[in-house]
C-alpha cells in the first residue's frame, strides 16, 4: 500500500479498472480450460481467486518474495503437468501461469496496461487448438475487451469516463474492421513454415483407420465428428449413388481386412474402358493426419499434388493436418479394364482360418448357377433370404469371426457383410476386394453442399467379372429392410444416424433442430471455405485474375501497402471531414462579413466587430442601423455566458435579411478608398 | 498565430512517436504476426492483423486529436521574484466531436488531464518559477496527448504570447528612507504604548522590545526583523537611489522594493527617485504598483552596475 501512494495521480488505477481487466483475464481463459492439464487449471484458478480477493482486501495481495515463490511454485506446476515447457500444451500452459501470476502485481495503470497487452498471447494460442466460428466470434469479443481497458486506463476521458470511453472504443474498432480484412487477404503467407517447436505432432489420427476388421467400422460410426463437404456442379445424384472411395483393402487374415501391396501407392493412372455420368464436385476434407482421399465411385480425374492408383484410391502427397479442398470429376458410370493376371491372382488368396462350412456353402452356389454374375446373386440372396440383422451392436465374435458370424451370429455391421462376402467370392475363384468409404451423406439444401459424416461410413466389395471388370457388389443393402435395427442406432446416433436407418424424424421439434443444425453448418462451411482454408493458394490466384503474377509476394505486399493506405486515408479523410461547426452565433457574423466584402467593405485581420461596425457606419450611414444591431446580437450571443436561443434566431434572421448592394458609381474608387483606410 | 490571438494546431506541428506502451504493443503484435504465419493459422493472423489495424487507427486518432486545437494564453497578476509566475493557458474545442486526454507539460505541478466536450474550453493555469525581476514571458508551451490507448504520444508547441511582470524581490528589510526635508529621518525608538502608525522594519538589534518583532517575517525566514512605529499621517518620505550606499545595483533595487513595501504598508505618502526616473508624491496601490513596476523595469531589468 505504502507503495501506491508514490504513484502519480493519473498513474493510480480506479478499482473498476482492475476488476474489469481481471474479469477480461477470466473470460479469455474459460475455452482453455478445456485443453490444459487439471494441474495448471486449478493453480491458475488459485492466482485469480486470490487476486480477486486482493482486489476487495487490498493486503491479501502477496509482497515480493511471496510472489517470487509464487512464480517457483508455478513454473514447477507446468513441469510436472505437461514434463515441458515449449510446444503448444507446454508453452500455453506457462503462459497462462505467468499471467495469473502477472495479474498479483497490478499496481499502477502501466501494470495494467502490460497485462492488458499480455493477454493477447493468451488468446492467440489458443487458436492452435480451436478455429471455429464460435470461438472466433467469442475472442473478437476479448479483443474488444482489451481495446477498452486500454482506452479506459488512458484516461482524460472527462467525469464520465466509461460513458465517453464507448463511442472511442466502437469508433477504433470499427474503423480497424476493414484494414483487418485489407491486411488479411493481402498480406503474403508462407508457403511453409519457418521454425516448428513441435506444435503440430501431438495429434492423433482421426477418422477410418487403414485396416477392417469386425466392429472397427462400428466404433467410427458412433464418432458423430465430419468427415468431410461435397459440393456439386451439377444436380446431385441420389444418395444411394453416393459411394464415396476411400481405401481398397486387398489382404485378409483370420481377423483383419487391410490393403494389400498391389497398387497401393502405384502412380500409374487407370485405365477404364467405359466412363459416363459425368459428375464434376468439390470436396472440402476435414484433417486427418492420414493420406488418403475420397472421390465418388469412381474417380476420372485427379486434383494436383494427389496420386490416383490402379486400385482408384486417391492419396495425397502428404499427411492431411489442416482441411484440404480439392476438385474432381468422377463416373457414376462405368467399366474398368480387366486388371492384371498377377493382380487376379493376388485378389484371390484366401485366410488361414476358412472354414468347411463356408466352402460347401460356396460349392453349393456354384451348383446352382452358370455364371459368375449369377453366383454373385446367390450370395447376395443368401443374405436377403437367411435371417441377416444389419445392427450397430452386433455380438462379440471369436477366433474365426468370417465363419462365426455367416453361420452363427448372423449380425452385424457392413465391415461384417463385406469382409465375409469378400471371402465367399474368393472362394468361388472370383477376384475380390473390400473397398472402404462412405455412403450417402446429409444434403443440406441451405448450404446447397452434402455433409458426409463418420456415421456415414462403409463398406462394400468389388467382384472382377468377365468383361466387365471390377465390379461394385453393397452385400449390406441385401439385408431385408425389415431386419435393420433401428434402436441401436438411433440410441446411439441420435439425430446424427444416417439416413439408411430411415430413423423416423418427422417430428416437429425434431425436424427444427436439424434445420439449425443445417444451418449451422452451411455458416461454419463458409467459415472454413472463406477464412481458414485462405491460403497462398487463394492469394496467387488473385494476383492471376489481377495478371500481376510474375511479380509473387512483391505484388501482393505493393497492392497491400496501397490497400492500407487507401483505406486508412478514407478513415482519416472521414475524421477530417467532420464540419469544424463554429458556433451559430460566430456563423452569422462571417455571413455579414462576406456580404459586406462583396460590396467592398472588407474586415481587416485585427479589426474587432464593433471597431468594424464603426467603420461601415462612417462609410456607408445607411447600412449603420443594421450592423450596429447585428453586431451588438453577434456579440450578446457570442461573448455572454448565456445566449438564448431567441438572440440568435433574431441575429440570423436580421443578417439573413440583410443584403447590401454595391455603391453607385458615381461614388469615386478614389474617394472610397480614403474613407476605408 | 492567427488573427485573432489564438495559436491552431496544424497538422505539421504535431509531433508523435510511440510510448513504452505502445512499443511493447508493436512487438506483441509482431510476435503474433510471425508464430501465426509459421503455422499457417488464420485465426491467429486475423487476430494479429486486428491488434495491428487498432494500432494503426489509434496512432491517427492520437494525432487528430491535436489537430486544430485552440490555444491562447493570459498573463497572471504581477509576483515578486521568487515567487512563482502565473499564466492561464485556454485550451478550446472548436469543432463537433470531443477532444480528450490533453496535458500540458513542463509547467511547475503536472497538470491532470483535460478533457474537452464540442464547442468547449477549458483554462488551465501554469506556473512558472522566476529568478529574476523585469517582464517574464511564457515559455513555448508544450500540449500532449497519449489519447485513446496510451499507445503513442503525440505533441505540439505553442510560441508563449503573454507575459508576467516580476517584481524585483523584497530585501528582507531596509533603513527608513529620506524624509521629505532632505533630512535623514531616524524615528526615535518610542518606548511608551504609542498605537503610531507603522513606518518600517529594521533588522533586530540587542534591547528591542520582543512586542515589536515582526513574526510573521521571521516566519517566512527573513530572520529577527523589528516593526518600526511612529510615522505621523503627514509623512512624505522619498524612496531615493541615491539615498542608498549598497555598491551592487540589485541589491540596491532589492532594498528599494522593501522602501516602497514599507512605505505604502505605513500609509505614508512617497516619491521614488531612481537614474533618469522621479516619480511624484503619492500615496496608495496605484503608487505603490507605479514604483514597483519601474523597479521591476530599471534598466531593463538588467543588472549591469547602474551609473552613479
Amino acid at each position: 500500500m505504502a507503495k501506491q501512494n508514490l504513484l502519480p495521480i493519473d498513474e493510480q488505477p480506479e478499482r473498476y479498472q482492475t476488476l474489469a481487466l481481471v474479469m477480461t483475464v477470466c473470460a479469455a481463459y474459460l475455452p482453455l480450460a478445456r485443453y490444459l492439464n487439471w494441474r495448471v487449471s486449478a493453480f491458475v484458478a488459485l492466482m485469480l481467486m486470490l487476486r480477486f480477493a486482493a482486489v476487495r482486501w487490498p493486503a491479501a495481495a502477496p509482497g515480493r518474495w511471496l510472489l517470487l515463490g509464487l512464480t517457483l511454485v508455478g513454473v514447477a506446476n507446468c513441469l510436472l503437468a505437461n514434463h515441458t515447457l515449449i510446444g503448444k500444451l507446454g508453452g500455453t500452459s506457462l503462459l497462462a501461469t505467468m499471467l495469473a501470476l502477472k495479474l498479483l502485481e497490478l499496481r499502477a495503470r502501466r501494470d495494467h496496461r502490460i497485462s492488458a497487452i499480455a493477454l493477447c498471447f493468451v488468446v492467440v494460442v489458443q487458436f492452435l487448438f480451436d478455429q471455429g466460428i464460435g470461438l472466433t466470434l467469442y475472442f473478437g469479443g476479448i479483443a474488444f475487451m482489451i481495446v477498452a481497458l486500454l482506452v479506459d486506463l488512458n484516461g482524460g476521458l472527462g467525469s464520465t469516463p466509461i460513458r465517453r470511453a464507448v463511442p472511442v472504443v466502437l469508433r477504433i474498432s470499427l474503423q480497424a474492421l476493414p484494414l483487418t480484412i485489407v491486411l488479411f487477404a493481402l498480406f503474403p503467407r508462407l508457403t511453409s513454415p519457418l521454425w516448428s517447436l513441435g506444435v503440430d505432432q501431438d495429434r492423433g489420427t482421426m477418422g477410418m483407420s487403414e485396416s477392417m476388421e469386425p466392429g472397427s467400422i462400428s466404433e467410427l460410426v458412433i464418432n458423430g465428428d465430419l468427415a468431410f463437404r461435397a459440393r456439386f456442379d451439377q444436380h446431385p445424384p441420389g444418395s444411394d449413388r453416393l459411394y464415396w472411395r476411400g481405401l481398397v483393402l486387398w489382404e485378409v487374415d483370420n481377423r483383419k481386412w487391410s490393403p494389400g501391396r498391389v497398387g497401393q501407392y502405384q502412380t500409374v493412372n487407370p485405365e477404364l474402358t467405359q466412363a459416363t455420368e459425368r459428375i464434376d464436385y468439390e470436396i472440402v476434407l476435414e484433417p486427418s493426419q492420414q493420406r488418403w482421399m475420397f472421390s465418388l465411385d469412381l474417380p476420372i480425374e485427379h486434383p494436383p499434388n494427389t496420386v490416383l492408383s490402379s486400385d482408384f484410391q486417391l492419396l495425397s502427397d502428404r499427411p492431411i493436418t489442416t482441411a484440404k479442398r480439392y476438385r474432381l470429376s468422377s463416373a457414376l458410370e462405368f467399366r474398368t479394364a480387366m486388371p492384371a493376371e498377377a493382380e487376379q491372382r493376388y485378389a484371390l488368396r484366401l485366410p488361414a482360418n476358412t472354414s468347411a462350412r463356408m466352402i460347401t456353402l460356396v460349392k453349393q452356389w456354384q451348383l446352382e448357377t452358370d455364371s459368375d454374375w449369377a453366383l454373385v446373386q446367390q450370395g447376395l440372396d443368401f443374405f436377403n433370404r437367411e435371417e441377416f440383422h444389419y445392427t450397430l451392436l452386433p455380438p462379440k465374435l471369436g477366433a474365426n469371426p468370417w465363419d462365426e458370424f455367416l453361420f452363427e451370429t448372423r449380425s452385424g455391421f457392413c465391415e461384417h457383410y463385406a469382409g465375409s462376402f469378400a471371402v465367399l467370392m474368393r472362394i468361388a475363384g472370383l477376384p475380390s476386394r473390400v473397398v472402404l468409404g462412405y455412403l450417402g451423406g446429409e444434403p443440406n439444401r441451405i448450404g446447397g453442399y452434402h455433409l458426409i459424416w463418420q456415421s456415414d461410413a462403409h463398406a462394400w466389395v468389388e467382384v472382377m467379372i468377365a468383361e466387365r471388370g471390377w465390379v461394385r457388389v453393397d452385400p449390406t443393402s441385401a439385408v431385408a429392410p425389415f431386419r435393420v435395427d433401428n434402436r441401436g442406432a438411433s440410441r446411439l446416433l441420435g439425430a446424427y444416424a444416417p439416413a439408411r436407418f430411415h430413423i423416423d424424424s418427422t417430428g416437429v421439434l425434431s425436424m427444427a433442430i436439424r434445420q439449425l443444425r443445417l444451418l449451422a453448418d452451411s455458416i461454419d462451411a463458409v467459415w472454413q471455405r472463406s477464412v481458414l482454408d485462405y491460403s497462398a493458394a487463394e492469394q496467387t490466384r488473385l494476383l492471376y485474375r489481377l495478371g500481376l503474377a510474375d511479380y509473387g509476394e512483391f505484388a501482393l505486399a505493393g497492392i497491400m501497402v496501397a490497400a492500407v493506405t487507401i483505406v486508412m486515408g478514407l478513415i482519416l479523410f472521414g475524421l477530417i471531414r467532420q464540419p469544424d461547426a463554429i458556433d451559430p452565433a460566430s456563423r452569422c457574423f462571417s455571413l455579414l462579413c462576406r456580404r459586406l466584402a462583396a460590396v467592398g467593405l472588407e474586415r481587416n485581420a485585427h479589426e474587432g466587430p464593433l471597431d468594424f461596425a464603426a467603420r461601415v457606419a462612417v462609410a456607408r450611414p445607411e447600412f449603420s442601423l443594421r450592423v450596429n444591431a447585428i453586431v451588438a446580437l453577434y456579440i450578446r450571443g457570442r461573448y455572454m455566458p448565456n445566449p438564448t436561443a431567441a438572440d440568435i434566431q433574431s441575429l440570423s434572421r436580421l443578417v439573413k435579411a440583410f443584403v447590401p448592394t454595391r455603391q453607385r458609381r458615381s461614388f469615386s474608387d478614389t474617394k472610397r478608398r480614403k474613407y476605408l483606410t | 498565430m492567427d488573427k485573432d490571438g489564438v495559436a491552431r494546431i496544424a497538422a505539421k506541428q504535431i509531433y508523435i512517436l510511440p510510448t513504452r506502451i505502445g512499443m511493447l504493443y508493436g512487438t506483441t503484435v509482431i510476435v503474433m504476426l510471425l508464430g501465426s504465419l509459421n503455422y499457417q493459422n488464420n485465426i491467429g493472423l486475423l487476430f494479429a492483423f486486428f491488434m495491428a489495424s487498432v494500432g494503426l487507427v489509434a496512432m491517427h486518432h492520437c494525432w487528430y486529436n491535436l489537430l486544430g486545437l485552440a490555444i491562447s494564453m493570459r498573463s497572471g497578476p504581477a509576483v515578486f521574484d521568487g515567487d512563482a509566475a502565473l499564466f492561464e493557458v485556454t485550451l478550446s474545442n472548436e469543432r463537433a466531436g470531443s477532444r480528450y486526454d490533453l496535458r500540458l507539460s513542463g509547467g511547475l505541478d503536472a497538470s491532470t488531464p483535460v478533457y474537452l466536450d464540442a464547442h468547449d474550453q477549458r483554462g488551465i493555469s501554469f506556473a512558472q518559477p522566476t529568478s529574476r525581476r523585469g517582464l517574464l514571458w511564457l515559455k513555448d508551451i508544450e500540449i500532449e496527448t497519449r489519447h485513446p490507448m496510451h499507445l503513442f504520444r503525440a505533441w505540439c508547441y505553442a510560441r508563449g504570447q503573454a507575459s508576467v511582470l516580476v517584481y524585483p524581490r523584497p530585501a528582507v528589510a531596509a533603513p527608513p528612507p529620506v524624509t521629505n526635508s532632505g533630512d535623514t529621518h531616524r524615528p526615535a525608538a518610542r518606548t511608551g504604548d504609542g498605537a503610531d502608525d507603522y513606518i518600517g522594519n529594521r533588522e533586530y538589534r540587542r534591547g528591542d522590545s520582543t512586542r515589536h518583532l515582526d513574526w510573521k517575517a521571521f516566519a517566512r525566514e527573513r530572520g529577527l526583523v523589528v516593526k518600526q512605529f511612529g510615522g505621523d499621517d503627514g509623512v512624505e518620505v522619498w524612496i531615493d537611489w541615491t539615498a542608498l550606499r549598497t555598491p551592487d545595483p540589485e541589491e540596491r533595487i532589492r532594498l528599494l522594493t522593501r522602501q516602497v513595501l514599507d512605505a505604502d504598508a505605513a500609509n505614508l505618502r512617497f516619491g521614488m527617485r531612481l537614474p533618469g526616473i522621479e516619480i511624484g508624491l503619492a500615496g496608495g496601490p496605484d503608487q505603490m504598483q507605479r514604483c514597483l513596476r519601474e523597479l521591476a523595469l530599471f534598466n531593463d531589468g538588467q543588472t549591469e552596475p547602474a551609473p552613479h
